[in-house]
């Protein structure tokens, strides 16, 4: 079915009552072509997109982020434990708890190695916050720990200091900006839902935080490294091409 | 070629016309491609959308063209709202009180095909300002934790965004097939193709 030459020239009223097809078929077909090029093409080009906007974007995230403002938090009762999937990137790593150190060390006064004893007697914070994973699920979950802006200032930050590296005992690693870090809800934490943390979850010590997609709270952290620049190496998922910055 | 006359469009609705067309489209299957990695309805074991409509290939690229698509969305959205603002459009070229009359009582059915139109493209406007909304939301959950509340909660939430778009591509098609039969292939044409 096409459309008659005469409907064409036909005046406006005739018109309106004659059958027309809901789409033309040519119409149909070039729209529809124009669509699958576009989604083809447009795929292949996404890192290059990324790459033109993505620091735009992250300009807007961070001067809309607010460092020293809380999240609002959840009541206990809110927490959902079946929501929190288990990812990792080659699963979970054996961790002797009695070996484990954790170290602070580049741009600081101070570098640290410290046990799990010794960060269990540090100030303790407890949060129910919204976890929000970059795959669009969120759960609410109880987080305790330490508080990281608690543990630097023992580690006493150099003036230059600017990012935060976290790398963790299955070679994953990640980066962030200290504004981030320094977040009073931005935890190392032992503790999930009420109970010691789980090894799947990340014990004996991961990062917890409202203000960061899912990816950047590493599991299993055994070392903080404090420096001045971001290195060619950002994170896992960021050097496969997902956004740096990343916050909520 | 003899023709009738060329419904006239001014410049500036011309050009919202095709960026709305081109950014809603690149939108919308970059947020499928987004969907996909963990569909709403179901979870990872859920209901998926065909590969094919997801743009970007992977998670990150969905997301890139997510996030640079959305500033031309948003923009083309404010300029035009502005426009329409400055030039009064807004006092005649929408869904009024007429529209309503003519619905319930006309008996002329132009003036009723007329009246759907204008209901139609006026009904997109909320939509479309309701993905920003919830699409904000989503984006920045803990600066604007509002705005999941408003919604009940972070599923509720998602599914208000994802259902834009179900809902802005029936209105759209509506539209556009309101817009032939209020004024023929014609009206159409005069919004995307024709000089004048």
């Amino acid at each position: 079915m096409s459309q008659e030459p005469e409907q064409k020239s036909s005046n406006i009223e005739l018109e309106l009552d004659d059958d027309t097809d809901i789409v033309p078929r040519r119409r149909f077909l070039s729209l529809a072509g124009a669509g699958l090029l576009t989604i083809g093409f447009g795929s292949l080009a996404e890192g290059f997109v990324g790459g033109l906007t993505e620091p735009l974007n992250q300009q807007v995230e961070s001067l809309i982020f607010q460092p020293q403002k809380p999240v609002p938090e959840f009541p206990l009762s809110a927490i959902e434990p079946d929501k929190l999937i288990v990812n990792s990137f080659r699963g979970t790593p054996a961790i002797n708890p009695a070996a484990y150190r954790l170290t602070i060390d580049g741009d600081v006064n101070n570098p640290l190695s410290l046990s799990s004893e010794d960060l269990q007697k540090l100030p303790f914070t407890s949060m129910v916050i919204r976890h929000v994973c970059v795959e669009g699920w969120a759960a609410i979950v109880q987080w305790g720990g330490v508080r990281l802006r608690d543990l630097l200032a023992i580690a006493k930050l150099l003036p230059q200091s600017k990012y935060v590296y976290f790398y963790s005992a299955d070679g994953y690693y990640e980066s962030w900006d200290l504004d981030s870090v320094l977040h009073p809800q931005t935890l190392m934490a032992y503790q999930k839902n009420g109970q010691d943390l789980s090894p799947e979850n990340g014990a004996p010590l991961r990062l917890a935080s409202p203000v960061k997609l899912g990816y950047k709270l590493s599991k299993w952290v055994t070392r903080i490294q404090i420096t001045s620049k971001l290195g060619a190496k950002r994170g896992y998922w960021e050097d496969l091409g997902y956004e740096w910055y990343a916050g909520l | 070629m003899r023709s009738p006359v060329i419904p006239k469009q001014a410049l500036p609705t011309k050009v919202f016309h095709w960026i709305s067309l081109v950014s809603l489209f690149l939108m919308m299957t970059s947020g499928l491609q987004i969907y996909n990695a963990n569909p709403v309805f179901g979870g990872r074991g859920g209901i998926h959308i065909p590969p094919v409509f997801g743009l970007g290939g992977w998670l990150a690229g969905g997301r890139h063209w997510h996030f640079a698509m959305m500033w031309i969305f948003v923009l083309n959205l404010l300029w035009y709202g502005l426009y329409v603002l400055l030039t009064r459009r807004w006092q005649h070229r929408y869904m009024s009180s007429k529209d309503v009359k003519a619905l319930l009582v006309s008996q002329n059915p132009k003036r009723k095909n007329y009246a759907w139109h204008r209901l139609v493209y006026t009904l997109l406007i909320p939509i479309l300002l309701l993905s920003i909304f919830t699409g904000i939301g989503m984006y920045k959950p803990a600066q604007f934790y509002w705005i999941v509340d408003s919604f009940g909660g972070w599923d509720a939430l998602r599914i208000t965004h994802f259902m834009a778009v179900p809902i802005a591509l029936i209105l759209g098609f509506l539209h556009s097939q309101l817009g032939r039969k209020v004024g023929s292939d014609r009206l159409l044409d005069s919004m995307f193709w024709t000089d004048n």
